[in-house]
């Protein structure tokens, strides 16, 4: 039985009582250190960096087409992962069944793969016969824009199963019950009840599932390749700049990718809370 | 109405055993029973969250045994955490109308009155966690009834409240039940919620239907031990039994005699509720008068429980104040056993 609903506003809120003491003073230290590497490193970027390299990069047409794709590509995974995640993050929690355990671990897989790995499996994968028929038949994969948006969403979308499945897991299931006996069919139940407050686990999960796909690149690099204004991504471009010894370029690339993903994570953040039901 | 007929349901170790039952249109049943006696589990069969093994289930003379829940215009009020979280009151008491896919006129047509009618008026903006839990149980009774349903199945409605709300949710379940006269079946662990609002009930034990029949039946003539036990009554006697040729019987136990009216004979368990027993000082000439000594007073606020031993424990209450009986443990006092009040518990 989950007691979220049950939780009264206190309860969730700042502990109340002395704010000096062992446990406040560990874990908030905890936190400055941490933030203080964080932002160290990124200090250290923009100072390494040079105005120079910005105007480069902001001219460059093969690097905007780059920011392009990144976009795009991570987006159209992140609409995948999300029709993906939501059933199967549902009935990965409803259902019981035998090896559910096992579907667990297998879920769980490309979490612990190197992501690398992904890609040389897709490129050995679209080798075979079955792989050569489907190119030839419907889309093709291999050094292709479809490819990139197959990498990631095969190595990110265990993130997005995964918090569904536990968004799912914290919402009571007799309250889905309660909402058949008011007349719902199964699937207004879902769509009503469950979905509704499974949402921000989700929301989060699919965060979690868009940075990673936004920040993926060695499996692109094996599979989709990184040809100029093909399948160039930004992490890519970031590689390619390094490879040819402009650091300088390889940072300012990558300081412009942190701030999209921060605009990005913002945007997204806002979108899900903009209905709270816990009526704060 | 509802009848129930020899409804069967198994789950681990535990079953439901051929529970039979009926309710008239317009009745307000109370299905009593301790903690892990079936009580949910049944409800839950008549609602369609579980499907029955055997027995029939019918509404209105119509057959929903084996009918989705949304498909058997049963209103069901859940044990506790029943309120949708992410609706407010508003919307949580018209879901199960926009479920039905209703307009938003006809939607305020036909919750404004029950909405009225429970006073929940002040309270429909609100966020079902900022209620109290009386308020909550009231928004789901609302939300229950919204959809009107033929049958209202109620889960120990009031159990999670305190006791002032408790007693006021239960005049106002009297007080709506008047109203709307909906048939109603109320499932309850506690006797005494359940004499404050009903006029029937029915005892369920280890998934068996026991006892059924009006609340003073239950009360004053318990089937067995366990409902006599179950009405909260000690006084349950294991005796010997002897006809005498004027109608009457001497019941002989643990070194008494008493007589009662009726004929019988042999091994008998006789009960008698406390509230009947009549204390007297020792020497009162009284007749079916146990000697017994006083061993424990318990204030019970507008009672006393007065424990006394006599060779067996006897519990009688008494109203008169805590201080006639201040100093009076291990005093002695005859006890006198109302012959009316005998009641023999059929073996």
């Amino acid at each position: 039985m989950t007691q979220a609903t049950h939780t009264t506003e206190a309860s969730r809120g700042p502990i109340a009582g002395p704010r000096l003491n062992a446990v406040s003073v560990v874990t908030l230290g905890v936190v400055a250190v941490y933030l203080t590497m964080v932002i160290g490193l990124v200090l250290t970027d923009l100072c390494y960096t040079d105005a120079a390299s910005f105007r480069e990069v902001v001219k460059s047409r093969a690097i905007l087409a780059a920011m392009r794709l990144s976009l795009f590509s991570s987006g159209a995974s992140l609409c995948l992962i999300v029709l993906f995640a939501v059933p199967a993050g549902y009935a990965l929690s409803r259902y019981q069944f035998p090896g559910h355990a096992l579907v667990d671990a297998i879920v769980d897989l490309p979490i612990v793969l190197p992501p690398v790995v992904v890609g040389v499996s897709l490129l050995v994968f679209f080798n075979t016969a079955v792989g050569r028929w489907i190119e030839a038949h419907s889309l093709r994969f291999v050094y292709t824009v479809q490819g990139i948006i197959l990498c990631q969403f095969v190595v990110s979308a265990s993130y997005g199963i995964r918090a569904a499945a536990a968004a799912f897991d914290s919402v009571d299931r007799r309250l889905e019950h309660v909402a058949l006996t008011l007349g719902c069919t199964p699937a207004q139940a879902f769509r009503r009840v469950a979905l509704p407050m499974a949402r921000n686990g989700i929301v989060a999960g699919a965060i979690m599932a868009w940075a990673h796909a936004f920040g993926l690149f060695g499996p692109l690099m094996v599979f989709a390749g990184s040809v100029r204004f093909k399948t160039e991504v930004m992490a890519t471009t970031i590689y390619l700049e390094l490879s040819i010894g402009r650091i300088e370029v390889a940072l300012a690339v990558a300081l412009v990718m942190l701030a999209m993903a921060s605009v990005a994570l913002v945007v997204i953040h806002a979108l899900a809370s903009g209905h709270r039901w816990w009526g704060r | 109405m509802i009848r129930v007929h020899n409804l069967s349901f198994s789950v681990g170790a535990f079953s439901l055993h051929n529970v039979s039952l009926e309710v008239p249109s317009g009745g307000y049943f109370i299905l009593l029973g301790p903690t892990g006696s079936g009580k949910t589990l049944f409800i839950e069969c008549l609602c369609g969250l579980l499907r029955p093994t055997g027995g029939r289930i019918e509404v209105n003379g119509r057959d929903v045994t084996r009918l989705a829940p949304r498909l058997r215009e049963i209103g069901y009020v859940p044990q506790q955490q029943a309120l949708f979280p992410h609706l407010r009151v508003r919307d949580n008491i018209a879901f199960p109308l926009r479920a039905r896919r209703l307009s938003p006129a006809e939607i305020a047509e036909r919750t404004g009155p029950l909405i009225g009618l429970l006073g929940l008026e002040a309270l429909l903006e609100r966020w079902p966690i900022h209620l109290s839990g009386g308020e909550r149980q009231k928004v789901a009774l609302a939300r229950a009834l919204a959809a009107r349903p033929k049958l209202l199945l109620l889960d120990e409605p009031v159990s999670a409240l305190d006791e002032s709300s408790r007693e006021r949710l239960c005049a106002e379940l009297r007080r709506i039940h008047g109203e709307l006269q909906i048939t109603t079946l109320h499932v309850s662990h506690n006797f005494e919620e359940a004499l404050s609002i009903g006029d029937r009930a029915g005892v369920l034990h280890d998934g068996r239907l026991v006892q059924t029949g009006p609340m003073a039946e239950l009360l004053r003539h318990p089937a067995s031990e366990f409902v006599a036990r179950f009405f909260r009554n000690e006084n349950v006697f294991e005796a010997e039994a002897t006809q005498r040729p004027d109608g009457w019987t001497d019941i002989a136990f643990h070194g008494h005699v008493v007589r009662a009216p009726g004929r019988h004979g042999g091994a008998v368990t006789f009960t008698i509720r406390p509230e009947r027993l009549a204390v007297h000082p020792p020497g009162t000439d009284v007749a079916n008068g146990v000697q017994a000594e006083l061993r424990r007073v318990v204030d019970r606020g507008p009672y006393r429980q007065l424990e006394f031993h006599a060779g067996v424990a006897i519990v009688a209450y008494s109203t008169a104040d805590a201080r006639a009986f201040a100093d009076s443990p291990g005093a002695r006092y005859l006890i006198e056993f109302p012959a009316d009040a005998i009641h023999f518990v059929p073996s």
